[in-house]
């Protein structure tokens, strides 16, 4: 049987193979640039081709984009990708929607059943939405159906464990988060779900802070008046970020990344500005003045990492970040004695400072070599 | 392909779920296994219903509001409602504080030292209950003598509205502490229930809870001290299992009678269990209470 370049076997049934999808909807879209500049080296006279060859490279190009919206569904038109971008919002819309209705649906009914079909009901609820997403995750090649079913499995699940603590009285514990975690991570994986994935990454940011406030003994539920405690989530996921099993996965090793600054950025900013909420049994002003100065030299090397390894997210969120430090710095120092229209044109002149910074990173020798 | 294939992460998925439902019902199972750590019969006073509003329109579950309170030095009413919201008892002073973890080396003579102390967070702690016990009855003569001096200066300026005012609202709340206000009394926090339990080996009398305690300082007689508020219990609210709730349905769905009569309309014999969960055994309607001789009705 034929293999095209994007890997998948045209004549398979269709199956949701996420790579493969991704690389037919990749050549779909060169095929379209092809196409553009194609018609513009023949209007400008650079190049002629002859009725034949037109006819074969269209009919070829015809053949395959048919193949790949048959068999992975795959936008072939600039049009497609458009509606296919409505798509995905109202497929995200109604994935909330839905599992608040799934939400409320529980509350609602649930004090009409005894206990033991109470914990029936929401183990199987649990169970059959999992093996409904895996279901829809074979059959859906437009993965619109399947995710939606994801996020409603995922409710379920958290309704499963919430509700059944309330049931049986089970005093509350971050450990829930931990399965959680496992769970949306998994549906993330298996469905190319960005946000189950940021959902899970936001559950295991609370359970690792949370261990290691209940590590020092403090209640876990109060573990957000240490912001410290966030710290070893932020270096877990900077290191996840680094492993090799995103790889099939586009964009996922960057929200690893973006949430690891984040989790790390906003405790920094958070205690440089309260220094009360420390561990550090020192004076407060040292400590948020100690604060500072780390958030500046950590979102710089964000800057400096992301721009050498080419992570523009890292580089946003840094860049953010330094402007956000920088901007709070003045405002505590300036706002009081500068004229507001010299601490606005200061403020100004900085951003235009950082630009210039930026343009010249993006020049330098190692970048003009990738 | 993906990572994993589609159906080992579906027996991955289904793992996950069907293992931490065992982990939960396990540890469900474990608390309640054996004779409960304690039981005891308190009254609609200490479990209350939950407060009426369009959340329980949208919630068809029922579970009964844990009320308890600590004793607190102080004879007039403001300062006993005070109480049940500060829960910062006298017991729990500096040397408390210390065996629960809390660092109090650096002592409370200066405001440095104080803050120091204040900066710990929560920490876990087992607090111990007593139901209608000393601290019942102390803030019951509390209040008793209250109203008689407040009874005394009404008589001494006899046409003065504001003492005849305060004469009444200290005489109702008699009543109310008599009849209506939680008797359960947060008395002791540890960090053994063991040792706890020897403490105080009535089962039927105090409660071991699983809670929080935050450092707090308190100002007396000039003096500061170090010392500690009971910030929550982890399980304030008990879930009433569906073959006990036709009472309760029933009691809620019913309006109170006016003039309002502070008189308990059910018992429930509530159980705790091996790792300190509780949950309700049997609920029982109370016979209806003759009104007090007291006119409350203005409270």
């Amino acid at each position: 049987m034929r293999e095209d370049s994007s890997g998948a076997n045209p004549m398979s049934p269709p199956t949701l193979n996420l790579q493969a999808r991704r690389q037919a909807q990749l050549r779909a879209d060169s095929i379209a640039v092809f196409q553009d500049e194609l018609a513009r080296l023949q209007n400008e006279g650079v190049l002629t081709l002859d009725s034949s060859q037109q006819q074969a490279i269209a009919a070829h190009h015809t053949s395959l984009l048919a193949s790949y919206v048959r068999d992975f569904a795959i936008d072939p038109t600039r049009r497609a990708r458009r509606l296919s971008l409505g798509m995905r919002v109202a497929s995200l819309l109604g994935a909330l929607a839905l599992a608040a209705s799934v939400f409320f649906l529980f509350y609602q009914f649930w004090g009409y059943f005894p206990e033991v079909a109470q914990v029936s009901i929401l183990i199987t609820a649990a169970l059959a939405t999992c093996g409904l997403t895996n279901w829809l995750q074979q059959r859906d090649t437009t993965g619109y159906f399947s995710k939606l079913a994801a996020l409603v499995a995922f409710t379920c699940f958290v309704l499963n464990l919430a509700m059944i603590g309330s049931l049986l009285n089970v005093a509350p514990t971050d450990k829930a988060l931990l399965p959680w975690a496992a769970l949306a991570l998994l549906f993330a994986y298996s469905g190319d779900q960005r946000l189950l994935l940021v959902t899970g990454i936001l559950c295991l940011i609370g359970f690792v802070a949370a261990r290691v406030g209940t590590w020092g003994g403090i209640y876990w539920l109060h573990v957000g008046e240490r912001p410290e405690n966030f710290f070893p989530a932020a270096a877990l996921l900077l290191a996840l970020a680094a492993v090799g099993w995103h790889q099939p996965y586009p964009g996922f090793a960057a929200t690893y990344r973006v949430f690891g600054l984040l989790t790390a950025f906003v405790p920094m900013l958070v205690l440089g500005h309260w220094g009360y909420g420390s561990y550090l049994d020192l004076p407060p002003d040292l400590i948020e003045g100690g604060y500072q100065v780390l958030g500046f030299i950590t979102s710089g090397l964000a800057v400096y990492f992301g721009v050498r390894r080419d992570w523009p997210e890292t580089v946003n969120t840094g860049t953010t970040f330094f402007i956000i430090f920088l901007y709070t710095k003045f405002f505590d120092w300036w706002w009081e004695v500068m004229p507001k229209y010299l601490f606005f044109l200061v403020l100004g002149l900085i951003a235009l400072l950082v630009l210039l910074v930026l343009k010249r990173l993006r020049r330098s020798p190692g970048q003009a070599t990738r | 392909m993906n990572v994993l294939g589609q159906q080992r992460w579906l027996l991955t998925g289904l793992g996950v779920i069907v293992l931490t439902n065992a982990i939960v019902l396990s540890a469900a199972a474990l608390n309640r296994i054996g004779e409960p750590e304690s039981r005891l019969l308190l009254s609609e006073r200490e479990l209350a219903l939950p407060y009426a509003g369009g959340n329980r329109r949208a919630n068809s579950g029922l579970a009964l509001r844990l009320e308890w309170r600590v004793a607190l030095d102080g004879d007039s009413p403001h300062n006993i409602a005070y109480a049940r919201y500060e829960r910062q008892p006298d017991w729990l002073d500096e040397k408390r504080m210390s065996d629960l973890g809390f660092d109090t080396r650096k002592g409370a003579a200066t405001a440095e030292a104080r803050q120091a102390f204040l900066r710990q967070l929560s920490r876990p702690a087992l607090i111990v209950f007593e139901l209608a016990g000393p601290a019942w009855q102390r803030a019951l003569q509390q209040a008793r003598d209250n109203a008689d001096r407040h009874a005394a200066a009404a008589a001494a300026n006899r046409g003065n509205r504001e003492f005849a005012e305060g004469a009444k609202a200290a005489r109702a709340f008699v009543v109310q502490e008599e009849a209506e206000h939680t008797r359960l009394f947060a008395i002791d926090a540890g960090s053994d229930a063991a040792t706890l339990r020897q403490r105080y080996p009535e089962r039927n009398r105090f409660l071991i809870l699983r809670g929080t305690v935050r450092p707090a300082e308190r100002l007396r007689d000039g003096q500061w001290t170090l010392a500690g508020r009971l910030s929550e219990i982890a399980i304030e609210e008990i879930h009433v299992p569906y073959t006990q709730r036709a009472i309760l349905d029933e009691l809620s769905s019913t309006p109170q009678g006016k003039p309002h009569r502070p008189a308990p309309r059910y018992e429930v014999q509530l159980a705790v269990g091996q790792r300190l969960e509780p949950w309700i055994e049997r609920i029982a309607r109370l016979p209806d209470q003759p009104p007090p001789a007291g006119d409350i009705g203005s409270n």
